[in-house]
């Protein structure tokens, strides 16, 4: 079921009703109907993958209560890679099997051999890679005692199902999120009027923004041998856009959903194309999946301690994990290795904690300095996206070399006022909620109503006449 | 809870009725358009004893003006300019529905393209979004996934960028409306380097869309339910003649309807001067293909 959906429009409000109306006296009841509200959200999609979230949830949650039975340490190892070899076996059969084996087929053509192929016609799942990573840490958290496991297993069910966040995240810890389903929620009005501003804005971006960005960005990239370099950036930059809109606005209702549920979700985006250098960037995009990958790989493997190239092997283990998690394609793999490359410098120069501050703060404006250096970090960000875009290795490279031809200098084919101007409408409301959560958070918040409700009204008039043709978000195939 | 709710059904209320202003865009927009024939079709001010069906094949190379005065049928063109055969099927049951039902249709065929997908040929959303004011555009629009069901309700779920525009859209002069729908292209290229084309390409099977032979197969039903003859047009090219495309074509087409072929023998459809390029005629030429046919429909 997707956000933007009818289906979704007409949900939303049915379990709304029920949560609040119907099970709010009684917890378990309450979590369970969230549970099965969730399985028909995912299920409307492919019932069939159903089996498989509850397969990988019961598995996590017998090894946790494994865990706090177990005392030999040996034994805790065993569960602990049981939980791990079962979920990232579920993710790499259905993410990566068929790539590994053309990847093989391919080395091997290399020394002469030929080998028949046998792929798979596998359909991936949606929200796995979200839903792995989420029960991953709790067996992670329970293993390293940081967390006492559930003994509930409807939390438990809920905890990982949770349909707000489930396909596409942010990809919640247990220690922030289990507790939340042992508590009775209480509605809280100014919570949930607070959810829905975030909802709203979400809407906005995904079907006013990415959906606009994403047909053109879509017709640039998709015929890249046809454009002029100027265009050929264009084009990058609107996927930026595309992708940033896409994403953070999926966040953004997911967040704002589960406030009306009396939840808590941490923020997965803080205003990313305002980073000063590269390190701020991904302080700042996607947090929630960066902060896991720092929690549970980096720090394991040492962090930035040690000798310099223990620093280098960690940052480009980090990097190139994270671009593969983003797809079983070459191309995400490129996209963290030019990551990495952004960051090293950095971090070996020790800068790569400089900017822990918002920008311009307590300013309307940056500063010439802060300019340039968000502009630059934008322009590397773009630069990587078009490998993150790109079908293969080699489209990248030709739409790169094509870039850099004269018809840079030339005015772009493609150019859409309209879209120009709401981008550019859209990066001056950001900049102005740039330290909130989300920039509508207070926006208008203390015009007079009549004011702040015709705001509103008008951003619903935009989704409504000014929606795209209508996107899956792009975080589904992930 | 009670303040939420309350809040959140007067900000509703306040929403629907205020997007009800949205009509008067709605109202506005088929006032600009210069091309008023789907709208008179629902209005039934179509009601004639022949017209012309196709794409921009049907529209320019067929003159209905002269068929009527040739035949004395009362006549019309309603072709139009890049439009697939879905969209053809969609203009024959909209004909069907608000008008009575004429006496012979003329379906300009387009040679070989008319069953598989090319960019040049679609279904013509862009002459039913002006139109979105009317139920029956907007339930066709619903049906085709171009709107959401939630159009029904709300004014603003009708809408597109398109209806905001104030200046009134003019016909090109390339090839303008003649009082019976047909665009005759007026004016030549700049430079003609038209060379006719000695070979034919391969016809495929394979690259038919079933839904495009469906609604063929829908063209040729409605016309017999309602007792329609249908006569299916070959327009000249300028290049030799597709037969393989001609024998699939006959393959699918109901014993009772006639064909008309061009007659590859007339020297004038191998001159580069009654051409505008390699499938649409210029005026002088459609004035001698209009005349073959309008002998035809009085043989016949």
């Amino acid at each position: 079921m997707l956000f933007n959906s009818i289906d979704f429009a007409v949900f939303l409000p049915i379990v709304f009703i029920l949560y609040w109306f119907v099970t709010q006296s009684n917890l378990k009841i309450q979590n369970a109907l969230l549970v099965i509200s969730s399985y028909i959200f995912y299920g409307w999609w492919d019932y069939r993958f159903l089996v498989l979230i509850i397969f990988s949830s019961l598995v996590d949650y017998y090894i946790g209560v494994k865990l706090l039975k177990e005392e030999n340490q040996r034994h805790r190892k065993y569960l602990l890679w049981l939980s791990i070899i079962v979920n990232l076996g579920f993710l790499g059969f259905f993410k990566y099997y068929n790539f590994f084996v053309d990847n093989f087929i391919e080395a091997f053509s290399l020394f002469g051999s030929k080998i028949q192929p046998n792929t798979l016609n596998i359909i991936l799942p949606v929200g796995i890679s979200f839903y792995t990573f989420q029960t991953l840490s709790y067996t992670m958290d329970v293993y390293k005692r940081k967390l006492e496991p559930t003994q509930d297993i409807i939390s438990f069910l809920a905890f990982v199902s949770f349909f707000p966040q489930l396909v596409a995240g942010p990809i919640e810890r247990a220690t922030n999120l289990l507790p939340q389903f042992y508590k009775k929620r209480e509605f809280h009005y100014s919570k949930a009027v607070d959810g829905c501003r975030q909802i709203l804005w979400g809407l906005f971006k995904k079907m006013v923004i990415a959906d606009n960005c994403a047909e053109f960005a879509n017709l640039i990239f998709n015929n890249s041998d046809n454009y002029s370099g100027s265009t050929l950036v264009i084009g990058a930059i609107f996927f930026a856009f595309q992708i940033y809109g896409d994403f953070s606005g999926y966040s953004d209702i997911a967040i704002g959903t589960s406030r009306l549920f009396g939840f808590n979700l941490k923020q997965n985006f803080a205003s990313p194309y305002f980073s000063r250098d590269i390190a701020e960037f991904w302080r700042r995009w996607h947090i929630s999946l960066s902060t896991w990958f720092r929690d549970y790989l980096y720090i394991p493997l040492g962090g930035s301690h040690g000798g310099t190239w223990k620093k280098v092997r960690n940052i480009f283990t980090i990097f190139l994990v994270s671009g593969f998690w983003h797809g079983a394609n070459w191309t995400f793999i490129a996209w963290g290795f030019l990551n990495a490359l952004y960051f090293l410098p950095l971090l070996l120069a020790k800068k790569n904690r400089i900017n822990l501050n918002d920008i311009a703060e307590s300013r309307y404006l940056p500063t010439l300095k802060e300019l340039f250096s968000i502009l630059i970090t934008f322009g590397l960000t773009v630069f990587a996206w078009i490998f993150f875009r790109a079908e293969s290795i080699t489209h990248a490279f030709d739409f790169i070399i094509r870039i850099f031809e004269k018809s840079l200098f030339k005015l772009p084919i493609v150019r859409p006022t309209y879209l120009i101007i709401f981008i550019l409408v859209f990066i001056l409301i950001e900049w102005s909620g740039r330290t909130q959560k989300y920039a509508l958070q207070t926006l208008f918040f203390n015009k007079p109503k009549v004011l702040r409700w015709g705001f509103y009204m008008l951003l619903i008039a935009c989704i409504f006449v000014l929606s795209g043709s209508e996107q899956e978000f792009i975080y589904f195939q992930f | 809870m009670k303040k939420f709710l309350l809040n959140s059904a007067l900000f509703i209320v306040l929403f629907f009725i205020a997007e009800k202003g949205m009509y008067y865009f709605l109202q506005k927009a088929p006032d600009r358009e210069y091309d008023k024939r789907l709208e008179h079709l629902i209005n039934g001010e179509m009601n004639k004893d022949l017209f012309v069906f196709g794409s921009s094949r049907g529209g320019g190379n067929i003159l209905a003006e002269q068929i009527e005065k040739e035949t004395g049928y009362s006549s019309y063109n309603l072709s139009y300019q890049g439009a697939n055969i879905i969209y053809q099927n969609f203009i024959l049951k909209t004909l069907l529905k608000y008008n009575n039902a004429p006496k012979k249709i003329i379906m300009v065929i387009d040679n070989p393209q008319e069953f598989t997908k090319v960019p040049t040929l679609n279904f013509r959303y862009d002459r039913l979004y002006p139109l979105s004011k009317y139920n029956y555009i907007n339930n066709e629009l619903i049906a085709q996934n171009e709107r959401s069901i939630i159009s029904k309700l709300f004014c603003l779920a009708r809408i597109n960028t398109s209806n905001f525009k104030t200046e009134t859209i003019n016909p090109p002069s390339l090839n303008p409306f003649e009082s019976c729908g047909s665009r005759p292209v007026i004016r030549k290229k700049p430079t003609n380097d038209l060379i006719f084309i000695n070979h034919s390409t391969d016809y495929s099977i394979l690259d038919e869309l079933p839904e495009y032979i469906a609604a063929f197969k829908n063209i040729q039903a409605l016309c017999k339910a309602n007792h329609i003859q249908l006569i299916f047009v070959f327009s000249p090219n300028f290049h030799v003649f597709n037969y393989e495309f001609k024998n699939r074509f006959e393959g699918l087409m109901l014993s009772e309807n006639k064909i008309i072929v061009y007659d590859r023998l007339n020297p004038i459809y191998k001159n580069k001067d009654f051409f505008y390029d390699e499938s649409h005629l210029m005026k002088n030429g459609a004035e001698v293909f209009t005349s073959e046919i309008s002998g035809f429909i009085n043989k016949n």
